[in-house]
């Protein structure tokens, strides 16, 4: 599990479903759920790394196994637009301070709306099998492709 | 309130989520494009409220909460009531001054689908507006009760196939028209009403920090491409609303203080409907022979709704 | 600041007055409610409270009764006193958000001016809409008349805010015997009965921003049994907060309460279980009788959620008592009356065993006499004689046509 900003310590630690099924006695009253541990004052200005999720948070839960195609992120062609950050609907795209980092492969469930959306000629994201190495996928990335003359 | 700078998109960025993954909201989801966008809008605290539906089945499950501000579900028709409610219980704990934070901004919110929108909420919606509460209405309009499997709504549009409304060798879907819902709002005398789209993210950020803004209750209806009902494939959200915004299907506009309208979006190049239709397993049965001319009727009526929202435009009344 | 109301040493007051001015003195932060008969002037009262500034809090006129208590979760989930008032068919529009309520563990105060269910629609009183809310998970509290409508009104709010309880409570009074019948009451001082009822402790407060917490989360299959055994444990458990409320009011006023209140049970021979006001009119009843020599008692379950079903063992484990008689003043709908049921559950793991008898009486309003209570007392003491039941389980009292009744012994 890699940790810092691409990973953090909490993120996706377990499937959905796999948590401990405690008993009436430990159930939470009133069905009530805490998104963090402790004092979450001003969480709107602290990054993913910097909170103190719950295990409550669903960001604690991964859904990778939800996918079976994956997006590839290739930061050599990348422009850094957030195209796919705005129009993730899984909270999947990492950005840091305007830029591009990496996929969020606990939570991206693989629709494949960041390579649509991608301006990039050829495309900074493209979709893979989930089980394609991503090294291998960058290594045959496809070559800029020729605007058709109309 | 402070404001999430969206000058542009790369400023946008910047943000930091407070709607977590690992939801269930279908690949593709729309909703989670637009409750994301409303959160980063703004850096004030956010209360919450939630209609039973497909957001609120994926993202409240026990034991986990997607969401990063305080949030309540009780059910399918009353979100608003919640809403609009907890904004009165914080008017009255901050004159007595029992609030925790009593100088932390705050703003009220309440998300309905269309189900719980236009149909079986529409009553505690229309007194929430009507009393006047400092909170904003957003409807994620897919036009169907996507969370039980596509049944019709008032939202669903002339022609559409649902499984309560189905396409066959003696219909066509559905019959009756999709319920002008931002009209009806707008008639409340609601200070801000819009219509707004995920594909065009500037103006839907911008229109739901005006609302956000504005004093007084607000309403939006907004796009949500469905991949599941609709029929498209996950991939397309944004494309499929795209095609929903440049043929007009979704008019992007706003009414302010409930006369003033606005258009938000004007299309360079209008597209015909049949491109929007046609990109969508819904409206499949439209391309038979027999069913053609449903397409000519909707073109005519979206043709006719733009002229009058022009119209409106420039009348100023 | 609320203005101090300036209240006499007695007051005369009606149930739905009486009610008004304990939700004034509570200093409630948001009453969202809609008008019905008959528990319109309680709404109305509070109303000219808001007007006059009497109430410090918000005061939300909401589109139906559905939404007044939508209204009061979401206020009490933004972390304070929430209460409303309703009636009969808006109870009935209520019921899907009451069982939210429970369930969200939020402690709301409703007071309830029982009345009949339509159809055909009634604006008069008898308990459907108390017996409809028996499942809902929420505490209900029966006052007999207006002083009782008032101090337990005040109760409620200490019962269900407690920190080991966190329950919405209910308080009932019936429609107009109650309601409009103005009699005198005696009231706390503002001021006394505000410390009574105590500040208001928050509990996963929507606005403590420090604290982020997401209501109404959905249970399947893996998770609801656990929370609803967990709430219905709740629920059972209150019984010892209801109690300690009830003897520290004692020890402010001097008025008495239990959960189930019991009347000449000591050596009666005869008993009707009751509730409501016509617990009143059974104890006249009672008295009358004694003075012909028929040993009669009543018992009622004050608190009839959570049922006091040890307490009702207790107050029917009389070696004398030999037949009882539960009153239902709510249509029964195909079954035996409610109160028959519960009452026969405990009264079965008793040593006396008693003969046990129901009636249907006063639906819609129908008058229950003195005379009618003597002569159903006389009933009972006819099956004590008899030694089994000498009519049919069940039957109708105060109906017009041919007599009604459903089931005969296997004795006799």
């Amino acid at each position: 599990m890699s940790t810092g900003v691409l990973g953090t310590e909490k993120r996706g630690i377990r499937e959905l479903g796999a948590e401990e099924k405690v008993g009436w006695d430990e159930v939470t009253r009133g069905v009530v759920l805490d998104s963090f541990e402790g004092d979450a004052t001003d969480i709107v200005h602290k990054k993913a790394e910097e909170r103190n999720y719950s295990d409550f948070n669903s960001y604690t839960a991964t859904v990778a196994s939800w996918r079976i195609i994956k997006p590839v992120y290739n930061r050599d062609i990348c422009i850094d637009c957030q195209n796919c950050w705005v129009w993730c609907p899984d909270t999947s795209i990492i950005s840091r301070d305007k830029q591009m980092l990496g996929i969020d492969y606990d939570h991206c469930k693989g629709c494949g709306v960041c390579v649509e959306v991608c301006p990039t000629n050829p495309k900074s994201l493209l979709m893979y099998s989930e089980a394609t190495d991503n090294d291998e996928a960058l290594a045959g990335w496809p070559q800029k492709e020729k605007k058709e003359k109309k | 309130m402070a404001i999430t700078s969206i000058k542009n998109l790369k400023e946008f960025s910047t943000a930091n989520d407070r709607f977590e993954g690992s939801h269930l909201l279908c690949p593709g989801c729309a909703h989670s494009m637009i409750v994301r966008e409303l959160m980063n809008a703004t850096d004030d605290n956010l209360v919450i409220a939630s209609n039973t539906g497909c957001l609120e089945v994926s993202t409240a499950v026990y034991p986990y909460t997607s969401w990063d501000t305080s949030w309540i579900h009780i059910g399918f028709e009353n979100a608003a009531t919640a809403a609009a409610c907890a904004e009165s219980m914080f008017k009255a704990r901050k004159r007595k001054g029992t609030l925790p934070n009593p100088d932390a901004p705050v703003k009220f919110v309440a998300f309905g689908g269309d189900g719980s929108t236009y149909d079986i909420g529409f009553q505690w919606l229309s007194g929430a507006m009507e009393r006047g509460h400092d909170f904003t209405y957003i409807c994620l309009d897919n036009e169907n009760y996507a969370n039980t499997g596509g049944q019709r709504s008032s939202a669903t549009p002339v022609g559409a196939h649902t499984s309560t409304a189905q396409a066959g060798t003696h219909s066509y879907g559905k019959t009756q028209r999709k319920k002008d819902i931002v009209s009806i709002m707008a008639a409340h005398g609601a200070p801000y009403v819009a219509q707004l789209a995920p594909n065009k993210w500037k103006s839907m950020a911008k229109g739901f920090q005006k609302a956000l803004e504005t004093e007084g209750p607000c309403f939006i209806n907004t796009v949500s491409a469905c991949t599941t009902e609709w029929k498209f494939d996950p991939k397309d959200t944004i494309n499929v609303t795209d095609l929903a915004t440049d043929s007009l299907m979704f008019p992007i506009y706003e009414i302010i203080n409930g006369h003033e309208l606005n258009i938000l979006y004007r299309p360079k190049n209008v597209i015909p409907v049949e491109d929007y239709l046609g990109a969508q397993g819904r409206y499949k049965h439209l391309f038979k022979p027999e069913y053609r001319h449903v397409i000519d009727m909707i073109q005519k009526e979206v043709d006719e709704k733009w002229e009058l929202l022009q119209r409106r435009e420039e009348a100023r009344v | 600041m609320a203005k101090e109301f300036e209240l006499n040493e007695v007051e005369v007051w009606d149930g739905n007055y009486a009610a008004s001015q304990a939700l004034r003195q509570a200093q409630i932060d948001v009453v969202a409610a809609y008008p019905i008969t008959p528990s319109t002037p309680i709404v109305e009262g509070y109303g000219a409270y808001v007007a006059n500034g009497y109430v410090d809090g918000e005061f939300v006129m909401v589109e139906s009764e559905h939404g007044a208590m939508s209204g009061c979760v979401g206020a009490a989930a933004a972390g304070g006193r929430v209460a409303t008032a309703t009636s009969s068919q808006g109870f009935a529009l209520m019921v899907e958000v009451l069982y939210q309520a429970s369930g969200m563990r939020l402690p709301i105060v409703l007071t309830v001016v029982n009345r009949a269910l339509a159809s055909p629609l009634n604006v008069r009183g008898d308990h459907s809409d108390m017996y409809l809310g028996r499942d809902s998970g929420w505490i209900q509290l029966d006052a007999y008349n207006p002083q009782e409508a008032y101090d337990l009104t005040l109760c409620a709010f200490r019962i269900g805010e407690h920190l080991d309880v966190r329950l919405p409570v209910m308080v009932h009074q019936d429609g107009f015997t109650t309601s409009h019948k103005a009699q005198n009451v005696t009231p706390l001082k503002d001021d006394v009965a505000y410390k009574f009822v105590g500040d208001y402790v928050p509990v996963n407060d929507m606005l403590d921003f420090s604290r982020p917490v997401t209501h109404g989360a959905q249970t399947e299959e893996d998770w609801h049994f656990e929370h609803k055994a967990k709430q219905h444990k709740a629920l059972m458990d209150s019984r010892t907060v209801i109690d300690e409320v009830l003897a520290e009011f004692k020890e402010l006023t001097g008025r008495e309460y239990k959960r189930v209140e019991t009347y000449y049970m000591e050596d009666a021979e005869v008993a009707l279980v009751v509730l409501g006001s016509s617990v009143e009119t059974a104890v006249i009843a009672a008295e009358e009788l004694r003075a012909e020599g028929i040993k009669a008692g009543i018992v009622s379950p004050r608190c009839f959620r959570p049922f006091p079903y040890d307490l009702v063992r207790d107050a029917l484990d009389v070696p004398s008592l030999k037949a009882v008689c539960c009153m239902d003043k709510s249509a029964p709908g195909g079954a035996m009356g409610a109160l028959f049921n519960e009452i026969s559950a405990a009264a079965y793991t008793t040593e006396s065993r008693p003969l046990i008898t129901n009636y249907i009486y006063g639906l819609g309003g129908r008058d229950f006499s003195i005379e009618e209570a003597k002569r159903i007392f006389k009933e009972q003491k006819a099956h004590a004689d008899a030694g089994h039941i000498t009519t049919p389980i069940q039957q109708f009292s105060g109906v017009r046509g041919p007599k009604l009744g459903f089931f005969e012994t296997r004795r006799g």
